[in-house]
This record gives C-alpha cells, sequence and structure tokens, in this order.
C-alpha cells in the first residue's frame, strides 16, 4: 500500500503572547493520498503559512507527527536535529515544491537560470527548463529577470521552478495573493492543470474562498472541522 | 500615541542599536576630532616654525658653544636686540612651550609696530623663568638656548666671537611642511569618509529595520514629509548629544598620542610640536555636518553612483591620467594631486571592474549554483561600492605605508650595523679629553686584529658656494679604518676612504647633498674655530631619520682647540677583554667608574627609537584599516539582512542551513578577498609613489624600493576575517525556527 | 610679525608682572593709585634708617622700587639751552636679600629694570625707553665704584668724583645720543628727615639723597648732528616701597639751580585732600633745610594741553617768590607710563634754572 504524501497526526503549535499561551492549533490530523489537494482557509493568523512551514520542515510543531511519502517526524523522537534537518532538507530538494506569494526567484538569475537552478538542486535534468517556460506561457521571457517581468509572469516562472523539480508534493501559500484577478485566475488554472496532469498532492492556503473551492477538501484554520475526503 | 512616539518606540524596543548608533558617533567624533586636533597643532607649529624661518635670525657662537644667559648679557651690552626663547616641553599637555622675556622683547616692537595684530590667547608663549624652571638644570638634556635677534641687528653690528644664524633649528620646512600638512589632511579626509560610511552604516541598518513601521505609519496618514522631518529631529538630538563629548574625548585621544606625534614631527622634520588653543567648535561643526549627511538622504546616495556607463571611462580616464601625472610631476603638491586623481579613478573603477568581473564568471559556469554566487557577489560589488571603495583604499594605504616602515627599517637596521661595527663603545666622560686615551689605543692595539676609532662631534659653519653659510653637523672620526669602511656610500670619489685618511676631503650625508646641492666632486668652505678652510667632497653617505646635514671629516684635521661638543670611541679590541679596557681608561681619565657599552645594547636602543616614531603611523593606518573594516562588515549585513529572504529561499530548497551558510560564507569571502586582490596592485602603486616620489621630496632621504609579499597574506588573512564577521553576523538570520519575512521593498523581484 | 606678536605677549606679561596687585605702575608712574597695597614684605623707610654712602648708590632689593635720576640744564655752543633727562628705575616684585643674587640662568624675575632717556631742544623732545629683568646681567647697578646700566646705556664712575654717562637711541623716530662727564662737586644732600623724605602727613615716603651741583660737558647727537655741550645737573638717589598713597594722584617736582648758586627742590602730591608740599632749601654756602608744608607753596599759573607749564613757587623766609616755566614745546615721556619732564627758566625775586617733572596728568 503506497503511503499518503502527507499525514499529520495530533500536530499542535501554539506561541507565547506576553503571559499567555495561545494555541495556533491543535491535534491537527491530516491524510492526503497522491493526486490529492487540500485547500487551507481561515483569516490571517489563523495558523495557515505556519503549518504549511512545519509540514516542509522549515519550523518544528510543539508536538504531533507528521509524515511526508512515509518519512515519519515525531517531536517526541531522539533524533538529533542535525540529522532532522537533512532529512527535511533531503525531502524539501526533491520532493516537496514551495510556492509562496512573491519572491520565489532569485533575483540575481534569469528566469531560465532560476528553473534550472531548482531543477539542479533537485537532480532532475536541466535542460528541459526552456520546455517549463514554455508550457507555463513565458518561454519568450527566458533570459529576463525577475524585476523584468511582471508579477503574473514571475508567478508562472515559479510555478515553471516547482513543476521542473517534478515533485510529489506542493505548497502553495497565497500564490495568487499579490495579482489581480484576471491573472490570478489565470495562474491558478495553470497550477490545477499541471497539478492534475502531474498528478501531484497540493497544499494550497488562500484567503480566496473561490480558489479554495477548487481543491478537493477545505481546512478552516479560523473554525477547524476535520476535513474528509472529497468534504 | 502620536506619530514621534511611535517612531521612536522602535528604539525602546531596541535599545541596544540607539546604544550603538550614539557610540558610533561618539567613537567617530573622537577619533576625527584628535586626529584634527593633533593636525591643527602640527599645522600651528608649522606655521610657526616657517613664519620664524621667514623673519627671524639667532646669534650664535662662532666656537659652535651654546648661548648662554652670559651672551645674552653680553649682546644687550653691546646694544644689541636680542630675545631669549626657550623651548620647552608643556608638562600639562601635548607639544612644546617657549619661554620668552616680555622685557628683553620690548625692542624687537619698535621697527615693526605697523599691520593689524594677530589674536593671541598667551599659548605658547610663558616667562622665560617658568620655561627655565621646566628645562631644569643645563646638560645633555636640557633643551638649548635660542638668542633671537631683531631685523635691527646686523652680522657686521656683532661682536667678534657671534655670528648670525636664521632662526630655523631644521631644515627648510617650506615644502616639506606643505606636504606633511597635505599627508595629514590627507588622512584625516580619509578618516572623516570612513566615519561618514560607518554612520551611513548603522544608521541604515535601523532604518530597514523601521521600514514596516515607517510604512504602518504612512498608512495611519502621517504624510512622508512627516516622517522625514521627525527622523531628521532624532539624528540632529542623536548627533547633539554624542558629538559634544565626542570632541571632549577626542582631546584626550589627542593629549594620549601627542608625545608620539610630536616625535615623530620633530624627529621626520625637526619642527617643534607647539602646545595650542585648539578650534573645538569646528570639531563640533564638522561632524554635525557629517553625522547629518551620513544619515540623511538615506535613499538617494549612492545612485548616480551605480548605474551611468560614462563615469566607468572617467575612472579609467582619471586613473590613467594620474598614474603619467605621478610620473612626471615636477613638485610634491602636484605628486598629491595626481595619487588623489589615480584614487578617485580607483574609486569609481573598482566596483564596476568586480561587477563585471563576476558576470564574466557567471557566464562561463554552468552550475546554476555557482552561478547565483558570481551573480550575487556582483550585485553585492555595486551595492557596497562605497564601503568596498574605503576598505580597498585602506588596504592600499595600509600595504604601502607598511611596506614604506620596513624597508626604512631595513634600511636603517644596515646602517646601524654599518655605524655601530665595532664591539664596544665608550664615552669621554665630562670634562676629560680623548687625546691621551688614543694614543694609548693607538699603542696597544694590534692593527691586524683590532680596530677603534675616536669620534668627535659638534659644529660646522659651511659655505657651498652658493647662497648664505649654515650651520651644520660635524662628525670627525680618526683614524680613517676599518671599522668606516663598510659604509655604504650613495656615491662617490674613487678609494674615498683612503682620501679621507690622507686628509684630502670631507664625506657629507645625503641630507646636506640634496639641502645644499653639493655633490661629490664639489669643494665646501667649512668655517671652524675660526679656520677657515677648503675642502672637496669625496663622497655622499645615506643618514636615516633625521632632517641635520653633516660634514664627516678626518680627526686629524681638526684644529687643535676645537672643543667636542660629545666625544667618544669604537673599539673592537680583537684579543683584549672588557675589564682590560675598563681599567685602562679608568686610569687614563683618573675616574672611578666608567661606563662601557656594547654596541648591541645601543642598537636595540636605537632601533627601538626608532620604533617609536613610527608607532603612530602604524596606530593611525591600522585604525583607520579597523574602521574600514567594521564599516564594511556593517554595511555587508544590512545588504545581507535585505537578502536573507532569498538565502531562506535557498533552504526552502533544499540546502540544509550548513549548506546554505557555506554559500554565504563563500559570497561574502569572496567579496573581501577580491576587494584586497584588488588593493594590492593600488598598494604596491602607492608604495612605489612614496619611496620614488614623495620620500626624497618631502623627508630629504630616499629609501630603495621592495616588496613584502609576507603582507601581502597578512592582508589577505584579515580580510578573510572580515569576511568571516560578516558571515557569522548574518549566520544568525539562518538558525532553525527563525522565519525572515518578506521584507516590504522586495517585492519588485529584488535588487539585482 | 614675530615682533608683533611679542608685543602683545609684552604687554601681557607686564600687566602680570606685578603680582602685589597694585596699580602703581612702574616705579609708581602709573596715573592714579587707587587701592593701598600690602608691603609684600618689602621693607618700609622711615626716618631712623638714615642713608650710608657710598652703599646707598647701589640697588635696594629690600625695597620695591627706586631709582637712579639725572638732570642737565646744558648749553650749546651758541649758547641755546639744551635738556636732557636719563633715569634708570627698578622695580621689585618678591623683597630679597642683597646678598641672595639668583643663578643669572634661572631668569629669574625678582624685579624688573626699566630706564628713560630724553633730550629737549628748540622747543622739540626726543625720548627712548628701554626694559630689562633683574639678575640676567643685562641690566643692574653697583655702588662703588658706581655703575648703573640697562643695555648699553650706562651711568659709572671713572674716578671718585668723575662719572662718565652713555646714553644712546637707536629708534627711528628718535635717533639720539649722549656722551657726558660728569665731574661731582659739593657733599651729597639728604632731603627731609635724615634722608628720609616724607609723601604724606600721614608718614608714607622714601629714602632720598640729591647731588646738586655738577658741572657736565659732553656731547649730545641729535639724528647726525652732533652738538658740544656743557652745564649743570642734579643727580637724585630715591627708593621706596610705597611711595604713592591710597588716593594720591601724582606729583610735581622741581628742581632749580639758581643763578646765586643756590639749589631749591621742591614737590607737591596731588590727591582727593590738601596737597602734600615738601622741598629742601641748599645755599651755596652749604647745610640744607628741609622745607615743610607751611614753609613752601607751589601755584599753577598757567597750563598747556593739560599740564600745568607755569608755577609760583614761594618761600617766605627765604624772600622767594619765583616764577618757573616751561619752554614753548610738548616734553611729554611717551613711555608705558607717560609722564612730562621739562626743563624749565626761573624768573622773579631770583633767577636760574631747573628741571620739572609732572606725572598723573
Amino acid at each position: 500500500m503506497t503511503p499518503p504524501v502527507l499525514e499529520t497526526k495530533g500536530l499542535s503549535k501554539s506561541f507565547v503572547s506576553g503571559t499567555e499561551r495561545v494555541d495556533v492549533f491543535s491535534g491537527l490530523d491530516i491524510s492526503l493520498a497522491p493526486g490529492q489537494s487540500l485547500s487551507l482557509v481561515g483569516r490571517s493568523g489563523s495558523g495557515k503559512s505556519t503549518l504549511l512551514n512545519i509540514v516542509c520542515g522549515l519550523e518544528s510543531a510543539d508536538c504531533g507527527t507528521v509524515s511526508i511519502l512515509g518519512q515519519r517526524f515525531d517531536t517526541g523522537d531522539a533524533e538529533s536535529p542535525r540529522a532532522r534537518e537533512r532529512r527535511w532538507a533531503s525531502l524539501r530538494r526533491q520532493r516537496i515544491g514551495v510556492v509562496f506569494q512573491d519572491a520565489n526567484l532569485m533575483p540575481a538569475l534569469s528566469l531560465a537560470d532560476n528553473v534550472r537552478l531548482r531543477a539542479r538542486l533537485a537532480g532532475r535534468s536541466t535542460t528541459d527548463s526552456q520546455d517549463w517556460l514554455q508550457r507555463l506561457g513565458i518561454g519568450e521571457l527566458a533570459n529576463r529577470y525577475p524585476d523584468q517581468v511582471s508579477g503574473g509572469q514571475r508567478q508562472r516562472a515559479a510555478m515553471a521552478m516547482v513543476f521542473a523539480m517534478q515533485p510529489d508534493l506542493i505548497l502553495a501559500d497565497e500564490p495568487t495573493g499579490s495579482l489581480d484577478r484576471h491573472t490570478a485566475d489565470e495562474v491558478a488554472d495553470t497550477l490545477f492543470a499541471l497539478q492534475a496532469d502531474a498528478g501531484v498532492t497540493l497544499v494550497l492556503a488562500t484567503h480566496d474562498t473561490e480558489l479554495a473551492g477548487r481543491c478537493e477538501s477545505i481546512l478552516d484554520m479560523a473554525h477547524r472541522n476535520d476535513p474528509g475526503p472529497g468534504g | 500615541m502620536n506619530a514621534a512616539a511611535a517612531l521612536f518606540s522602535h528604539y525602546r524596543r531596541h535599545p541596544l542599536q540607539l546604544v550603538a548608533l550614539a557610540l558610533m558617533i561618539l567613537i567617530s567624533t573622537m577619533l576625527w576630532s584628535g586626529m584634527n586636533h593633533l593636525t591643527d597643532q602640527a599645522r600651528s607649529s608649522l606655521g610657526r616654525a616657517e613664519q620664524s624661518l621667514s623673519e627671524g635670525s639667532q646669534v650664535i657662537r662662532e666656537d659652535g658653544a651654546p648661548v648662554t644667559v652670559a651672551d645674552f648679557a653680553r649682546l644687550r651690552r653691546a646694544g644689541l636686540c636680542v630675545m631669549p626663547w626657550l623651548e620647552v616641553p608643556d608638562p600639562d599637555g601635548v607639544g612644546r612651550l617657549i619661554g620668552i622675556d616680555p622685557l628683553a622683547a620690548a625692542c624687537f616692537a619698535s621697527g615693526a609696530m605697523s599691520g593689524e595684530q594677530p589674536a593671541l590667547d598667551g599659548e605658547p608663549f610663558i616667562d622665560m623663568a617658568r620655561a627655565a624652571r621646566l628645562a631644569g638644570s643645563p646638560g645633555d638634556e636640557a633643551p638649548p638656548l635660542v638668542l633671537l635677534a631683531a631685523d635691527s641687528v646686523s652680522a657686521d653690528g656683532l661682536p667678534t666671537g657671534y655670528a648670525l644664524a636664521s632662526f630655523a633649528r631644521g631644515p627648510d620646512t617650506g615644502e616639506l611642511g606643505a606636504s606633511f600638512l597635505l599627508n595629514l589632511d590627507a588622512l584625516g579626509v580619509l578618516v572623516l569618509l570612513i566615519t561618514a560610511l560607518l554612520l551611513r552604516a548603522v544608521y541604515q541598518l535601523s532604518i530597514v529595520q523601521r521600514r514596516d513601521s515607517f510604512a504602518l505609519l504612512h498608512r495611519f496618514g502621517v504624510p512622508g514629509k512627516r516622517i522625514n522631518g521627525l527622523l531628521m529631529i532624532e539624528v540632529l538630538v542623536l548627533a547633539g548629544v554624542c558629538v559634544l563629548p565626542g570632541v571632549w574625548a577626542g582631546a584626550q585621544l589627542a593629549r594620549a598620542l601627542g608625545e608620539g606625534f610630536g616625535r615623530s614631527l620633530e624627529g621626520l622634520f625637526d619642527v617643534t610640536l607647539y602646545a595650542d588653543g585648539s578650534q573645538w567648535w569646528r570639531s563640533i561643526l564638522v561632524m554635525m555636518i557629517v553625522v547629518l549627511i551620513a544619515c540623511l538622504p538615506v535613499r538617494t546616495l549612492p545612485h548616480w553612483l551605480k548605474r551611468s556607463r560614462g563615469v566607468g571611462w572617467l575612472g579609467l580616464g582619471l586613473l590613467a591620467i594620474g598614474m603619467v601625472w605621478v610620473a612626471w610631476s615636477p613638485g610634491l603638491v602636484w605628486t598629491f594631486v595626481a595619487v588623489g586623481l589615480v584614487f578617485v579613478g580607483a574609486g569609481v573603477l573598482v566596483p564596476r571592474l568586480m561587477a563585471g568581473i563576476m558576470a564574466t564568471l557567471s557566464s562561463r559556469v554552468d552550475d546554476p549554483l555557482g552561478r547565483w554566487r558570481y551573480r550575487e557577489l556582483g550585485v553585492m560589488a555595486r551595492q557596497l561600492a562605497l564601503p568596498v571603495v574605503a576598505l580597498q583604499f585602506t588596504l592600499a594605504l595600509v600595504l604601502a605605508v607598511q611596506t614604506l616602515v620596513t624597508t626604512f627599517e631595513a634600511t636603517f637596521e644596515q646602517w646601524l650595523d654599518q655605524r655601530l661595527a665595532a664591539h664596544w663603545y665608550v664615552q669621554v666622560p665630562e670634562g676629560r679629553s680623548g687625546d691621551r686615551a688614543a694614543d694609548w689605543l693607538a699603542q696597544k692595539l694590534e692593527p691586524g686584529t683590532a680596530a677603534w676609532h675616536r669620534i668627535r662631534r659638534g659644529t660646522v659653519m659651511v659655505d657651498s658656494g652658493a647662497g648664505p653659510s649654515h650651520r651644520v653637523d660635524l662628525l670627525a672620526v680618526s683614524p680613517i679604518g676599518p671599522l668606516m669602511e663598510k659604509w655604504t656610500l650613495q656615491s662617490s670619489l674613487a678609494h674615498p676612504w683612503k682620501l679621507l685618511a690622507d686628509n684630502q676631503g670631507v664625506l657629507i650625508n645625503e641630507q646636506l647633498a640634496l639641502r645644499y646641492g653639493v655633490g661629490v666632486g664639489d669643494s665646501l668652505v667649512l668655517t671652524l674655530n675660526g679656520r677657515v678652510q677648503s675642502r672637496t667632497v669625496l663622497g655622499v653617505y645615506a643618514d636615516y631619520g633625521r632632517p641635520s646635514g653633516e660634514v664627516l671629516v678626518n680627526g686629524a684635521d681638526l684644529p687643535a682647540d676645537f672643543q667636542p661638543e660629545f666625544e667618544s670611541f669604537s673599539i673592537s679590541p680583537g684579543g683584549r677583554g672588557e675589564a682590560w679596557l675598563v681599567s685602562g681608561f679608568e686610569r687614563i681619565w683618573q675616574v672611578p667608574e666608567i661606563e662601557i657599552r656594547e654596541n648591541s645594547d645601543i642598537r636595540a636602543m636605537a632601533t627601538r627609537v626608532f620604533r617609536q616614531t613610527f608607532v603612530l603611523t602604524r596606530a593611525m593606518t591600522f585604525l583607520t584599516l579597523t574602521l574600514a573594516g567594521t564599516a564594511l562588515l556593517i554595511m555587508g549585513w544590512v545588504f545581507i539582512t535585505s537578502r536573507a529572504w532569498y538565502l531562506q529561499l535557498l533552504v526552502t530548497w533544499g540546502l540544509s542551513r550548513r549548506e546554505a551558510f557555506g554559500e554565504l560564507v563563500r559570497v561574502s569571502l569572496g567579496l573581501t578577498t577580491t576587494v584586497s586582490l584588488l588593493a594590492l596592485p593600488l598598494g604596491v602603486w602607492l608604495t612605489w609613489v612614496l619611496v620614488h616620489r614623495i620620500n626624497p621630496q618631502a623627508f630629504g632621504w630616499s629609501l630603495p624600493m621592495a616588496v613584502y609579499p609576507g603582507f601581502w597574506l597578512e592582508l589577505l588573512a584579515l580580510s578573510t576575517v572580515i569576511g568571516l564577521g560578516i558571515a557569522a553576523l548574518m549566520g544568525r538570520q539562518l538558525r532553525p525556527g527563525r522565519m525572515v519575512a518578506l521584507p516590504a521593498n522586495q517585492s519588485g523581484g529584488g535588487e539585482r | 610679525m614675530i615682533a608683533r606678536i611679542l608685543m602683545i605677549v609684552l604687554m601681557l606679561a607686564m600687566a602680570g608682572c606685578s603680582d602685589s596687585g597694585d596699580d602703581t605702575g612702574f616705579a609708581g608712574l602709573a596715573e592714579s593709585v587707587t587701592s593701598p597695597s600690602g608691603n609684600g614684605g618689602f621693607l618700609q623707610p622711615g626716618p631712623d634708617i638714615g642713608i650710608s654712602l657710598p652703599e646707598d648708590f647701589g640697588p635696594h632689593p629690600r625695597y620695591r622700587v627706586e631709582w637712579w635720576y639725572l638732570t642737565a640744564n646744558l648749553v650749546t655752543p651758541s649758547g641755546a639751552p639744551l635738556g636732557v633727562q636719563w633715569t634708570q628705575f627698578r622695580q621689585g616684585f618678591r623683597p630679597r636679600d642683597p646678598a641672595a643674587a639668583p643663578e643669572p640662568g634661572a631668569w629669574s624675575l625678582d624685579a624688573a629694570w626699566m630706564a628713560h632717556a630724553a633730550v629737549s631742544w628748540q622747543g622739540r623732545h626726543w625720548f627712548a625707553e628701554r626694559l630689562a629683568r633683574a639678575d640676567t646681567g643685562a641690566a643692574g647697578a653697583r655702588a662703588d665704584p658706581l655703575d648703573v646700566w640697562l643695555d648699553d646705556w650706562q651711568l659709572k664712575a671713572l674716578s671718585g668724583k668723575t662719572w662718565q654717562l652713555n646714553v644712546r637711541s637707536h629708534k627711528p623716530a628718535a635717533a639720539f645720543r649722549y656722551d657726558l662727564t660728569l665731574t661731582l662737586r659739593g657733599e651729597p644732600v639728604l632731603h627731609g628727615q635724615n634722608g628720609f623724605s616724607a609723601k604724606s602727613a600721614s608718614g608714607e615716603g622714601s629714602m632720598y639723597f640729591s647731588l646738586v651741583d655738577i658741572d657736565i660737558r659732553g656731547t649730545v647727537t641729535i639724528g647726525d648732528d652732533t652738538i658740544p655741550v656743557t652745564g649743570q645737573g642734579w643727580f637724585d638717589r630715591e627708593w621706596s616701597s610705597q611711595f604713592l598713597k591710597s588716593g594720591q594722584q601724582g606729583w610735581d617736582w622741581f628742581a632749580l639751580h639758581l643763578d646765586s648758586g643756590d639749589k631749591l627742590m621742591a614737590f607737591r602730591l596731588r590727591g582727593s585732600e590738601q596737597p602734600f608740599v615738601s622741598g629742601t632749601w641748599i645755599p651755596k654756602e652749604g647745610n640744607p633745610q628741609a622745607l615743610g608744608n607751611q614753609d613752601l607753596s607751589l601755584a599753577i599759573v598757567d597750563s598747556r594741553d593739560g599740564y600745568p607749564v607755569r608755577w609760583r613757587i614761594r618761600v617766605p623766609s627765604r624772600n622767594l617768590d619765583l616764577q618757573v616755566a616751561a619752554p614753548p614745546g610738548r616734553y611729554v615721556n611717551p613711555g608705558r607710563f607717560p609722564y612730562w619732564e621739562s626743563p624749565v627758566q626761573v624768573e622773579g625775586s631770583r633767577t636760574g634754572v631747573g628741571y620739572m617733572e609732572l606725572t598723573g596728568y
């Protein structure tokens, strides 16, 4: 049986504000099979970005377990921080693609070089980076630098980078948040098309309920109810 | 909460930043105003030296003995308007005080009461009685009395036994002084520049960190102008509070460094550093302006420097013109201007050159990460243009000064070896003559295995045939033997030592040769104890670290009644030991105890004195280097803070934090290493200029050109330390659990 | 340039020289005395001290001020009158034992010397001033044989009764010199009470004696003209520690050679109170007689430029009623402390010549 791409069990995170302890979320259980998509909604501060950071190892949870493709990370394990860090880094490098709202590109590199860099880090061929830009409709901009193209084009390039690494899991944090409606729709269309095409699991954090609705399930971080498949 | 309180609450949350900024202003003010205090003093001292040179003359004794109060009385009673002038160290501070007798000075006023009267606060003049007390008892260490002569005193009107000499105890300071001032000014400007960079760096850091607050205030309807106005008030208050104690601390610094500074001034130019009130308000004003300039236009300064292509060509042009100009420059001032051109050219060119090199390298690399590294370095070179250039200049300066001082040291040691060739050194006791001792040594020591000579020092009037006579030092040696023959001569007739031994002429030092335009084969008229003789110049010898001219004569050529100011023996006694020498001399001179010293001790002492002379030069360059390094460090920190997101992007892309830190180290080391590599040619060139162009013109003696690759390695190591420092500061940003927020100003794609 | 700087320093130093804090200026020559000065360890003169010669021709380092002073009423071969003045002052800043002179090399400032020289001829007046610090050898005084010098100005004894005075001024504005031989006649005259000359009713005063009968011959050179001169001179020795009393503004002093061979010294000290008048009548045959307030009157007859230039001097007991007048001209010595010093012509009940000094105007 194939393990879930992403599985969390009893995941909790809180922060200290003054003398008070504020729960961001607690006892969070998620399980996503390959090709599934989940959207995280909720107001700012409800923990969408924190959850994304935790499931790619950039932040750690207070307690609970995260499993990526069967690799288990438990806060209770006696694993050394360095070894854990190494496992996470390896997953991010090859398995997990992350797209932020903006600034996904190295400003000093051209769009093509950005895609090549990401592909190389993931151990993929760098030769088809041009193809990916082409598929995202910005092939003619390959030699431009990030500050020479529009915000929508930058986000397309960011997606080209993510798909060029052929990941199993894509984490997208407000990927269309800084775009106008029309461009946002175009970018979202491309994202979902490619996701479906490649059979990649997608976790999408967004304010946008319409965009959230395009995922198979929705997790409302503010008024959390456990998501079920197709729920 | 009003806008001001909201804006300044940043410092409530980050009090250390406020303290750092305040300390930075205070320390830079201290450094600059301290140096400025010293240069001011040096400037007025030099001015005084030149003034007295152009207008003053003094009465000296023809027998070469120092003048005393008895001479003063005798001259006054002959109706001559002379006054005493006694320079003594200021016991309470830096520099020297001048003792004068206002009553004797009264006659100076009679002929010259026209013109405006200069403001004078009393310093450095004090009454003779106090000066005499400060001078202590007359002896070797006591400063000499000078009898200043009024214009009405003519050489013809002097009693016999006296002569008129110009009132300048050293060389013509005209060009030397001007060049020294230029040196000081250049160093001062550099320190000011680095100060400004430093302040700018720290202030920019706080601005970067407060950008979100500004945006928030702006969103709440506080106009940008008002925010800028509040920031300006903040800077003014901060500057006002910190500059005053900084100026005070600067005065303390000047006091602490003053002695060494005075010594270099005296050693190199024979110009005395006089105690003088400094214009403290000027320091305050300048520092306030620097703080304002450094802090206010935070976003605008280097833009024009970054992009325009013509500026690069301009830099190249300036560099070329400066280089050619230095090689052909007619005078010292022009040399300095040309050096300035080269520096400006290099400063404009280097950031572009670095960016260009990085662009070329990145295009040749196939590895995308390697390409990223080079591209990132290119961005840094442009973004950090100012501190990069400052660091480069400082490295070049340090390299050149260090090389110069080391060359000087090596040459000086070689020179000492020649001068201290004998094993033992004995000073003839006060009131005794060396005559019998010389006879005894001649009798007892075997010429084959032992060597010795007798040294007598005094002064002699020299007339080169052009212009007036000059009083220079006299060095009489006899017999002329093997201890002398190792001396390096810059130029000479054939067999100069043989000719000297045969009384066929004299040797002169390089200073005398340069100053009075005398060369080998020329003849000099020497007046010694009233005896006038013409002597041929047999050779010119190097004589380092002092400005005075000197004539070397065969001791057998001295008049019988010559009274040396100082007399000694240098002896390598062959098989004989110290005890034999000591008992022999004690018997001859009838003194209970004789001090006989090993020349190696004297050598160690001379080396120590020499090093002290350069303590200040070294301290200044090192200080400047520290400042420049700190400036780059802080600017680098600011820069990388703005790039922290992208470093984190690398981590998101799967580099472990350790790997990402490695990338950071490579980038910052790449920057500082490139800077120091580019500083090397500039430094070597500057060394050449110092040694071959500036030194002979400014100091009166020349040095060989040398290259010390060891220093290059030291500088590279230093720049590595700075690079690692930047990386270490930035590494904090990569600590686990620390997420960098996307900076608000980075959403346009970032600087590339 | 140096000269100008030094000039300022000089003024500063002169201001700081007198550490006793009084305003009497050099040897009491300042315009007014406003504050009493303590004796600062200096001795005070008095009637019991007496004059001892020749010692008292020499300096008195235990006293604050003193001077050697010569005036000469000379004539040129054509018979024109020519006046000469030479004065050397000593101003002590610290009293000390005469035997305890400091080392010359110490440049100590226990005392300062000032010398004034003037020539008055044909309505014109030439003046020069010299300054020196004591104990360097450049200036000083000795009693026996007499030697008083400052730079190249010197009064010295050639023999017991023959002195020589050499003065030369190199100043472009006042280039003059005189070389005079003095032949002393008669005995020293002790003024006041046994040589103590009171200067106020409350007892301030000075030790004061004079040589009043001196034959002078020699030359006076003004510019390039050297003029042979002959005539008679008057030499004063005076020392004190507090010359003027607080509140006294200055003095008017006369030394007159009457054609009868008699001499008269008279002075008046001005202050807020009644002027203090004193003098000495010196008959030709000797036996001088001190004159007090009741014996002597001095009255101003006429003034010029603020200076009283014509006087009426009366000694009723001697039937003297003299008109004393300065010749036309301005005879102010423009030194650091300006004062009037001029020859005078005597008319009235007797005729004669003399010198008049007016200070504090």
